[in-house]
């Protein structure tokens, strides 16, 4: 298996961070936000073309080969400018459910296309409940191999209006499969209105749509698949953590009331004393699991559990508190604190909430104490 | 000398001399360590590995900061003490900093390997938060200062062969102008110590009453009127000692595994609003080693800012530890003493918290710094700053 090193990925990281400044700042992101479907096909071919969308795909396949520290630290970079698009849903759901599998044809055909951006995939995994568990999957499948059909609903499936590729979770619990859509007919995509406006959530219904079983994608892969999306996302989480909270602090420094900055009143200051706790927890998390998962580490679930909550309950107060101390500016349209709120309010119950999250970690705690 | 050659060089000392038999209560501790550890470490810095960044004259090896802790790794790989004290003891740094020719002929050995014993004198009952504010007096008499006053919160007084004094020498400046840092002998006429009676019933803490003590004047550290300099120096020695022992115990884990095993142990486990704190202060422990580790391994000059962050971050954990154990326990929580050790336990370091959220700068004199030294944020407004001392003395005398 190839190791990319730690200046690799910090070059990787830094290329990123160079085209998200003019291709992703804030005007260019009210633009995108203000598309329909809230994806700039422009940029998404920069970002495959620098390779950002191959982090996951292993070399054989046009890939990097990289793991959860390499998607980690570029999804801090995607969070910090709350950068629009299917980034997780293509270069990290829909590949990494490809690449958990053991279908050799489906990766072969499918895991180039996704690196070099030319197809953009995303995975229909939760119910009408939103639980990502496999509590509540109404989609069932008939058959299986090359002539599966597929009847049901699929709730809140990222980017479903823009993916070329729509991989689909059937089946509950230890029964679920991964499939492949092979023929839109019967296949119903309605875009919902999201309170993330930078974001774009569909309810999928499927009615007798034909597809094709992923070979291995089975319940295992698909929750090892998930475990790197939940790291994905406490990455993305962590840094738009980290910059909501830059960008309250600067305010602090600069708005006069009383003749001063507002940053000098204790009731403010100390505010920010404590959200920095909350930015530093939510990089620490957040790239602690992404290290325990990428060395194998025998901790890694309860840390992949941990981050799952923990980042994203840091992220949210920083979002909270960042709006507030912003006073009258933040309530504004014009004021970007709105969006830190909006998507942390999002990632905070996307891919699974985090009082299931806190419930799982202290199960595998129990099983030590 | 490359890092190589270095490491080789430390490993081949350890393994030519035997290790001493007792374990050692620590370097950064205030005790003076037991007789056969002081011969290893008098051992250790004959060779210059106690103190391998310090220069040649002061029985260092003049290393680059970043050597001497390769040094140090090998002595705690080995589990050996001795070295890395060019980081962590208080007393040594600050006397090779800022210390007389005489006093370091005298006591920088000592000092370094821990055959003598010291005390923090700082707070005072009028000087808490506001440490510049201290009244403590030196005159200089000749040879030497005569010392009055009062200080307090002081551990391991008793024990101290020297204190560590912040003290005023003038007062006709204002109030961080005027102090002076002194080296106090202990064990003399003029220093009395009385324990104080804590809120957990313990006589951790000390009062200690200063009268008519002398100290020699080849004690004062740096110059009259630079204290202010020294005690700034002295500090952050101690933030990074206990920064680093909150990173060492990596109790996160275990200390959170023990609410569990209480919340098994009386039929709690399964109440979500249990499970839901338990696993909120898990993470917020865990949490704060990992900031602490990056703090360690941050090359960006950002790893004394997480430092800072750790005592903060603990006073939650702390604080919120007790309220859930008080939350098992429930009506048991009411009562104490040796007859019902849980609840004993529970109120034990429901007031030990404290410790953490007051001792050592209050949990809103933290904020401050955070805010002003890492976020840059306005400092607070103090309308003594730039008045003699006397003169705002004056006015608390008026307004109280």
């Amino acid at each position: 298996m190839p190791v990319i090193d730690s200046e690799q990925r910090e070059a990787m990281r830094e290329s990123f961070e160079r085209l998200l400044a003019h291709r992703c700042d804030e005007a260019e992101l009210r633009r995108i936000i203000a598309m329909q479907d809230g994806h700039d096909a422009a940029l998404w071919r920069d970002m495959a073309r620098i390779g950002l969308l191959t982090a996951l795909v292993p070399e054989e396949h046009g890939g990097i080969g990289g793991g959860a520290q390499e998607i980690e630290i570029l999804m801090e970079e995607a969070g910090k400018v709350l950068l629009p698009g299917p980034f997780l849903s293509s270069a990290v759901l829909a590949t990494v459910a490809l690449t958990e599998s053991g279908d050799a044809a489906a990766k072969a055909r499918l895991l180039p296309a996704l690196a070099d951006g030319s197809l953009i995939g995303t995975v229909a995994i939760a119910g009408e409940q939103g639980l990502w568990d496999g509590h509540d999957g109404d989609v069932a499948a008939a058959g299986g191999g090359e002539n599966a059909t597929l009847s049901g609903v699929a709730g809140y499936v990222s980017d479903g209006a823009v993916a070329g590729l729509l991989l689909v979770v059937a089946g509950r619990g230890a029964d679920r499969r991964l499939f492949e859509v092979t023929d839109r007919a019967g296949l119903t995509v309605t875009p919902l209105e999201g309170f993330d406006i930078t974001q774009r959530l569909t309810r999928i219904a499927f009615a007798d749509v034909k597809a094709r079983e992923i070979a291995g994608g089975d319940a295992a892969a698909i929750d090892r698949m998930i475990d790197i999306a939940r790291i994905a996302l406490a990455g993305r989480q962590a840094g738009a953590a980290r910059r909501n909270f830059d960008i309250t602090v600067d305010y602090l420094r600069t708005r006069i009331q009383f003749g001063r900055p507002i940053g000098g009143f204790q009731a403010i200051k100390h505010m920010a004393a404590d959200l920095l706790i909350e930015r530093e927890s939510a990089i620490s998390g957040a790239r602690a699991a992404a290290e325990a998962h990428a060395g194998g580490k025998g901790n890694a679930a309860e840390i992949v559990a941990m981050a799952s909550f923990a980042v994203g309950e840091a992220q949210v107060k920083i979002a909270f508190d960042a709006l507030q101390m912003h006073g009258g500016i933040g309530f504004t349209w014009e004021h970007p604190c709105h969006l830190y709120l909006r998507r942390a309010w999002h990632d905070s119950k996307f891919l699974g909430s985090h009082d299931l999250a806190r419930d799982h970690f202290l199960s595998i705690l129990e099983k030590q104490a | 000398m490359t890092d190589e050659q270095l490491i080789a060089d430390v490993r081949a000392w350890i393994a030519a001399n035997p290790a001493p038999a007792a374990a050692d209560a620590g370097h950064s501790d205030f005790l003076r360590s037991p007789p056969d550890i002081i011969d290893w470490r008098e051992k250790v810095h004959a060779a210059g590995y106690a103190v391998p960044s310090w220069p040649v004259r002061f029985g260092g090896l003049g290393l680059t900061p970043r050597q001497s802790l390769l040094v140090e790794q090998e002595f705690k790989k080995a589990g050996l003490p001795g070295s890395g004290v060019d980081r962590t003891s208080i007393p040594a740094n600050i006397l090779m900093q800022f210390g007389t020719d005489e006093a370091r002929a005298k006591l920088l050995d000592r000092f370094v390997t821990g055959a003598s014993s010291f005390c923090l004198l700082y707070s005072e009952p009028g000087a808490g938060s506001d440490l510049a504010s201290v009244r403590t007096r030196a005159d200089r008499d000749g040879d030497h200062y005569v010392v009055n006053g009062q200080k307090v919160w002081t551990s391991s007084a008793m024990d101290a062969e020297y204190g560590l004094l912040l003290c005023r020498t003038d007062w006709d400046v204002p109030k961080h102008a005027g102090l002076s840092f002194l080296l106090c002998p202990m064990k003399q006429e003029g220093i009395e110590i009385r324990p104080i009676h804590q809120i957990t019933g313990e006589r951790h803490f000390n009062e200690v009453f200063i009268d008519d003590a002398k100290v020699p004047a080849e004690n004062l550290l740096a110059q009259e009127g630079a204290g202010w300099k020294v005690m700034q120096a002295a500090l952050g020695y101690e933030r990074l000692i206990m920064g680093e022992g909150a990173t060492d115990r990596h109790d996160g884990g275990d200390a959170g595994l023990a609410l569990i095993a209480l919340a098994k142990a009386n039929g709690k486990i399964d109440d979500p609003v249990i499970r839901r704190d338990i696993a909120q202060l898990i993470a917020w422990r865990r949490l704060n080693d990992l900031n602490a580790a990056r703090a360690k391994t941050a090359g960006d000059g950002q790893g004394a800012a997480l430092m800072s962050l750790g005592k903060l971050a603990m006073s939650r954990v702390l604080h919120g530890d007790a309220r859930v154990r008080r939350d098992i326990l429930g009506a048991r929580s009411l009562l104490d003493g040796p007859a019902f050790p849980d609840a004993r336990e529970l109120n034990y370091h429901a007031l030990f918290s404290y410790i953490n959220s007051i001792g050592g700068g209050t949990d809103q004199i933290q904020r401050n710094i955070i805010g002003e030294r890492i976020l840059g944020l306005p400092r607070e407004v103090e309308t003594d700053r730039a008045i003699p001392f006397r003169q705002s003395m004056a006015v608390a005398g008026s307004a109280g």
